[in-house]
């Protein structure tokens, strides 16, 4: 087995336990990060940047009565621990109580979660470089130009505080994403893939599927409407991944979410979506694994979030449980949507019309109220006719609530994780299946490309 | 001329001062630098360039009456970017020792040549001048690092207290963050350049629920962030505003939604700023332009260069735009950028037409022959340590009108019209042309006049379009600086803050929808 990349764990605990020992504060909590990123970026066909850094950081929170700072520093070696500690103690006894503190957590217990592929931990430049080669050479070919980026972290993150608790997670993640385009600059297309395991990252179809969408898309005129929609999975996970910050409870208690339940409370309970719609977090989802405790050491197990399309429950802090009274619950780390059993190509041959979309752009909050979101289509969207793509159309704005969305359902494919980062790095592993919905709102053309 | 005349008149784009503060940065850091630069030398780099960087976080934040946020943080290293052939390579580490430095710029050299072995281009860097010994700090009287948590906590907890004494104001929340980023750069052509950067960003929210909890909104992006120090902060009398603000939140509660259609559109700079950061800033960077952005942040209208430089008419011909890493409070104005290139200012758009774009050394010779420029534009940036450096957007500014109109004499000219203040939602497509905007507050002008407040409003078109559409501007007046800590470009995304100056604007037959 290869050495895990960051400090080794005994370094990490020593660390840990030597800024609790220097610690003169009522409470301590340190958070340390160590790891290592890699990336291989290309455009133009030529390999425009490469490179990779370990760091290893350390946040320090100390607490005296209800009044805390923390501080975070990259400068490891023991006069400097020992200034970043004193001066977090200096900030927190300046720092006004905060009457939401919650005391520090004890020993924890946490299921064990296997995150840590060697297969990404080791992957080195070179095999990056490859990964490219294949891309840039399968653009070449059909006379396009290739754009991808390869992101690769790993490392381990820790959890201590002065009560006696310890946690540690290692963690790799691998997403690398292609976009090609034509010489002339009218035709995009896109793939991409995330995951844990570097093994289950597809570089040949990657490049494969860019290059072919990218030759299938040449667009055509289209009229904004609402139309049924078919959106691949990345479409999906993209809508999905700003889903996740609606399951709140205190937004909702407060009266300033969807969840929200006019004239006071939340809507816990009730059926809101399809009720094919299950939503969830698991620590332990195979190849979307994530830390099973948060930065405060707050144990993380599986979470259903919608369940039938009923409002399972909502996230709440540890002050604001205390407030009512109820189970602490981590908000959502990793998001799942279950899936169903129908093809892309079943969707496809049962929409009269419709539109089939890649994925999306700049999608950015309208109105929390009904969870509403604009945003762009992007390389590579169809029109779908008696059963068939019958060509490729204009890229269009949406603007969509995506309770509604999640009220439209019509069919669903398999669960699969998807890169559903509009960046493409490596991050919160989301896994959804590819929807068919009635009504998706296309305000607007877009003329890019 | 224009351009220099006008600008001067507003007061903006003055030389820097000098510096006022000293750098910390020590000959030892020097050595090491330079011991870096001579390791990716000795292994073969053709060139090689490296930043020692430290980079201070501090955020304070405040919730209704409690302080909810008490955050420092401190992030220090060293990295080597190496050419070799016409492939980069980039390294960073944190071990500040000679071997571990040397072995970190070995890694850069050994990464630029799988890259070249693999993928072999051509790279030319433009020409620049050699500075062996430069400083600069950002101009400031107050070191924000210097003014006590206690302060700042009162400061905060003073805009709650007076925005919550509202009716119907439920919530309030407020923030200082504070920059300070202490940069050593070396070139293997012999340059040394020390910098000290502030920057600062205050913020308050501000949110109305209604009285039968039906619904809410929220008043934000009150103020900008600025490349400045804590007098900024001292000098927005927040404390004093905030129940200003806090009664716009709580009128938009009882504020009648838009009818969607046809709006003239008076924009004030607190809401234009960003849409010139979106629909000017972006299509005018370079790389962007030539699809080196392609998987990610996307490519530009604004293109091929040789059919759109000195071609494009992008608006009317009072409309200037420059690039400037030299504006006064401007979050993106420095010394030297990252490749040990002088701050300047150019001309982006000329009387309504396109005539440059943003560069750094490697892309200065690629527009060239359309241009007539040689040299960078200086716009190369690393948000720290460990981030390979790239082209940035400067700031990018719309000069103010030579005559000097004022808010009411725009307003005066619009007969049925929407003032909008502050910046809301914004989207744009990966081309830079479908563009839809909101703001925090929007007024009905009916007659010349500030009418009644209006909600759910967003502004949407394609680029070309909307800023032929640009109909008449204020003066030096009404000229107000907005800023974003938050650009985000590049794989692995970086972050960079960037300020966009620009006079109060009105637009003729705007699309608007209703976003509710």
């Amino acid at each position: 087995m290869a050495e895990q990349k960051g400090l080794p764990s005994d370094d990490l605990k020593s660390i840990s336990d030597r800024i609790i020992q220097l610690s003169q504060a009522d409470h301590c909590r340190v958070n340390i990060d160590s790891g290592w990123r890699g990336y291989t970026r290309v455009a133009t066909n030529r390999i425009t940047s490469a490179g990779g850094a370990d760091s290893t950081n350390v946040n320090i929170t100390s607490v005296f009565g209800k009044r805390v700072a923390s501080i975070n520093t990259n400068s490891l070696d023991s006069s400097e621990l020992e200034a970043a500690v004193r001066q977090s103690e200096i900030m927190a006894r300046l720092a006004p109580e905060s009457p939401e503190y919650v005391p520090e957590l004890g020993v924890q217990s946490y299921q064990p979660v296997q995150a840590y592929y060697d297969s990404t931990g080791e992957l080195d430049p070179l095999t990056r470089a490859e990964a490219a080669a294949i891309a840039i050479q399968q653009a070449q070919a059909s006379d396009q130009i290739a754009a991808s980026y390869m992101d690769v972290q790993a490392g381990t993150s820790t959890v201590a505080t002065s009560n006696g608790l310890y946690g540690s997670h290692s963690n790799t993640g691998v997403a690398y994403t292609l976009t090609s385009r034509t010489v002339d600059g009218l035709q995009s297309g896109w793939a991409g893939d995330e995951a844990n395991d570097w093994n289950n990252i597809e570089s040949q179809r990657i490049a494969n599927d860019a290059v072919r969408k990218c030759a299938s898309w040449r667009k055509t005129r289209l009229d904004p409407g609402k139309y049924t929609a078919i959106l691949e999975p990345t479409a999906v996970g993209m809508l999905m991944l700003r889903m996740r910050n609606a399951f709140n409870q205190r937004t909702a208690d407060e009266g300033r979410s969807y969840f929200s339940k006019p004239g006071g409370g939340n809507r816990i309970g009730e059926q809101l979506f399809d009720d094919r719609v299950n939503i969830y977090s698991d620590p332990t989802y195979a190849d979307a694994e994530v830390s099973p405790f948060t930065s405060e050491g707050q144990a993380r197990g599986r979470q259903s979030w919608i369940n039938s399309g009923r409002v399972e429950d909502l996230a709440r802090s540890r002050f604001w449980a205390d407030q009512l009274d109820q189970q602490v619950l981590p908000g959502p780390s990793n998001l799942i949507m279950a899936g169903g059993d129908n093809s892309l190509e079943e969707m496809i041959a049962s929409t009269e019309r419709g539109v089939l979309l890649t994925r999306f752009w700049y999608i950015r909050g309208l109105n929390p109220r009904i969870i509403s979101y604009t945003g762009l289509t992007r390389d590579g969207t169809f029109l779908i006719e008696d059963g068939k793509v019958s060509r490729p159309v204009t890229n269009f704005r949406f603007n969509q609530s995506l309770v509604e969305m999640l009220q439209n359902v019509e069919m669903m494919g398999p669960a699969v994780r998807v890169a559903a980062s509009e960046n493409s790095s490596v991050s919160t592993p989301i896994v959804v299946p590819a929807l068919k919905v009635r009504d998706f709102n296309l305000s607007s053309v877009s003329d890019a490309i | 001329m224009r351009l220099s005349t006008v600008a001067a008149a507003a007061g903006i784009l003055l030389p820097s001062p000098m510096p006022v503060a000293a750098q910390s940065m020590t000959s030892t850091e020097q050595e090491l630098l330079l011991h870096a630069i001579d390791a990716a030398r000795s292994a073969g780099a053709d060139y090689a360039d490296g930043r020692i960087i430290r980079t201070q976080f501090e955020a304070i934040g405040a919730r209704e009456e409690m302080i909810t946020q008490v955050q420092s943080s401190d992030a220090y290293g060293i990295n080597v970017r190496a050419l070799v052939g016409g492939s980069w390579g980039f390294s960073a580490t944190q071990t500040m020792t000679r071997d571990a430095v040397a072995d970190m710029a070995r890694e850069a050299v050994m990464i630029a040549n799988a890259n070249n072995e693999v993928a072999p281009s051509e790279t030319i860097l433009a020409p620049v001048d050699v500075f062996p010994d430069a400083d600069w700090v950002t101009p400031h009287s107050v070191d924000p690092f210097d003014i006590s948590l206690e302060d700042k906590a009162a400061l905060l907890l003073r805009i709650n207290e007076e925005a919550l004494r509202v009716n119907n104001i439920r919530f309030s929340s407020s923030s200082i963050l504070s920059v300070k980023e202490e940069r050593l750069l070396a070139t293997s052509e012999g340059s040394m350049v020390r910098q000290t950067l502030f920057r600062i960003n205050p913020s308050i929210n501000i949110t109305a629920i209604s009285p039968d909890g039906s619904d809410f909104q929220t008043r934000g992006a009150v103020v900008e962030p600025a490349g400045r120090g804590y007098e900024y902060v001292m000098g927005l009398e927040l404390a004093s505003r905030a129940e200003g603000w806090a009664e716009e939140a709580a009128m938009k509660l009882e504020a009648p939604p838009v009818d969607p259609g046809k709006w003239d559109l008076v924009l004030h700079p607190s809401n234009l700023w960003l849409t010139i950061h979106e629909a000017i800033g972006h299509p005018t960077e370079l790389d962007r332009a030539l699809g080196f952005e392609a998987n990610y942040a996307g490519t530009s209208f604004i293109y091929p260069p040789e059919d759109v430089i000195g071609k494009l008419q992008l608006g009317p011909e009072f409309m200037q735009f420059v690039g400037n890493r030299t504006e006064f409070g401007g979050c993106a104005t420095t010394g030297w950028d990252d490749e040990g290139v002088p701050a300047e200012t150019w001309p982006i758009i000329e009387d309504g037409i396109f005539v440059d774009y943003q560069t750094t050394r490697e892309q200065a010779a690629w527009i060239s022959q359309y241009t007539g420029i040689t040299r960078s534009h200086g716009c190369s940036y690393g948000q720290n340590w460990e981030t390979m450096p790239f082209q940035r957007m400067p700031n990018v500014s719309m000069l103010p009108g030579e005559e000097d109109l004022s808010e009411d004499d725009i307003i005066g000219n619009t007969d049925r019209g929407i003032l909008v203040e502050g910046r809301g939602s914004y989207s744009i497509d990966q081309q830079r042309y479908n563009i839809q905007f909101g703001g925090q507050v929007f007024w009905e002008i009916r007659n010349g006049r500030k009418f009644q407040m209006l909600r759910d409003v967003a502004y949407v078109g394609r680029t070309p379009e909307f800023w032929n559409a640009l109909d008449s501007i204020g003066g030096a007046s009404t000229y107000y600086l907005g800023a974003s800590f938050g650009d985000a470009k590049g794989q692995p995304i970086q972050v960079n803050a960037v300020s966009h100056g620009c006079p109060i604007s009105l637009f003729r037959d705007i699309d608007i929808i209703n976003t509710a």
